[in-house]
């Protein structure tokens, strides 16, 4: 069965990135978010199998994002995208629900692998 | 990765985020305690950071990543506490839009600006980098 995702992240350069890492990987980007509150109007209106959510957007961080959805949905699962020097932040949203993080620079294998076994856990 | 695709996209995204962050740093230079202008820079060079790194543009991510550093404690802090930082964010403003020019030119990664990112682990550099500006 084919995995969907919401890919939020306010750089397109990042979502297209995401988007060719994984669509020939069997994932479906099933829609985008360029700021916190697209990306949870965006999951209450797709419900997708995964969100992959940066931390640093406008409108309403990743964590209050994060936050947000699972308060919507606590099955939702939410991964977060973060760079060097956010390990406190993928702390707090680790904490806030989220179930995993992939790293930029993306390595393509870790973000495929990651998002795998994040599709196989159980809600 | 196709690298002309994505280097593309990078001059298209950084070009416009240069723009903001000028037009940022403009009203910063008003009132150093913006919140939304520091915010906004702050998310500039955080995606500045993002899609250096992930071209191999090592002088683009590392230049943002101290710049984005720096603003981040700024942040913290309620604003630019020294006069003087908003004349290095410009400095550091000048330097990306030299690398992301160099970039459209050669289609290579640009070279670093060894100076700013000396000044940056500086605890004196804004005056300092007001003296270079």
């Amino acid at each position: 069965m084919t995995v969907r995702v919401l890919v939020a992240d306010d750089a397109r350069f990042m979502r297209q990135l995401i988007r060719d890492i994984i669509e020939p990987e069997g994932f479906e980007v099933v829609g985008e978010a360029a700021d916190g509150r697209a990306a949870v109007e965006e999951f209450s209106r797709l419900q997708p199998d995964i969100v992959t959510m940066d931390i640093v957007m406008p409108k309403r961080s990743g964590i209050d994002a994060v936050k947000e959805i699972l308060a919507l949905d606590p099955t939702a699962k939410v991964a977060m995208v973060s760079a060097l020097g956010q390990e406190a932040l993928v702390t707090e949203a680790l904490a806030a629900g989220a179930v995993d993080y992939i790293v930029k620079p993306f390595k393509p294998d870790s973000v495929i692998s990651t998002l795998r076994k994040i599709a196989e856990k159980a809600p | 990765m196709d690298l002309a695709k994505y280097r593309n996209l990078f001059l298209e995204e950084a070009t416009e985020h240069l723009a903001e962050i000028g037009q940022a740093l403009l009203t910063l230079e008003k009132d150093p305690r913006d919140g939304a202008a520091l915010d906004l820079v702050f998310r500039m060079m955080h995606s500045m950071k993002g899609m250096g790194a992930s071209l191999g543009y090592d002088a683009v991510s590392e230049l943002a990543h101290r710049l984005e550093d720096r603003l981040g404690a700024w942040r913290k802090g309620g604003g630019i506490d020294d006069g003087q930082g908003v004349a290095m964010l410009f400095r550091g403003l000048e330097s990306l839009e030299r690398m992301v020019a160099a970039v459209r030119d050669t289609g290579e990664p640009p070279p670093p600006d060894a100076v700013l990112l000396a000044l940056l682990g500086d605890p004196e550099s804004p005056k300092k980098a007001l003296r270079l500006s």
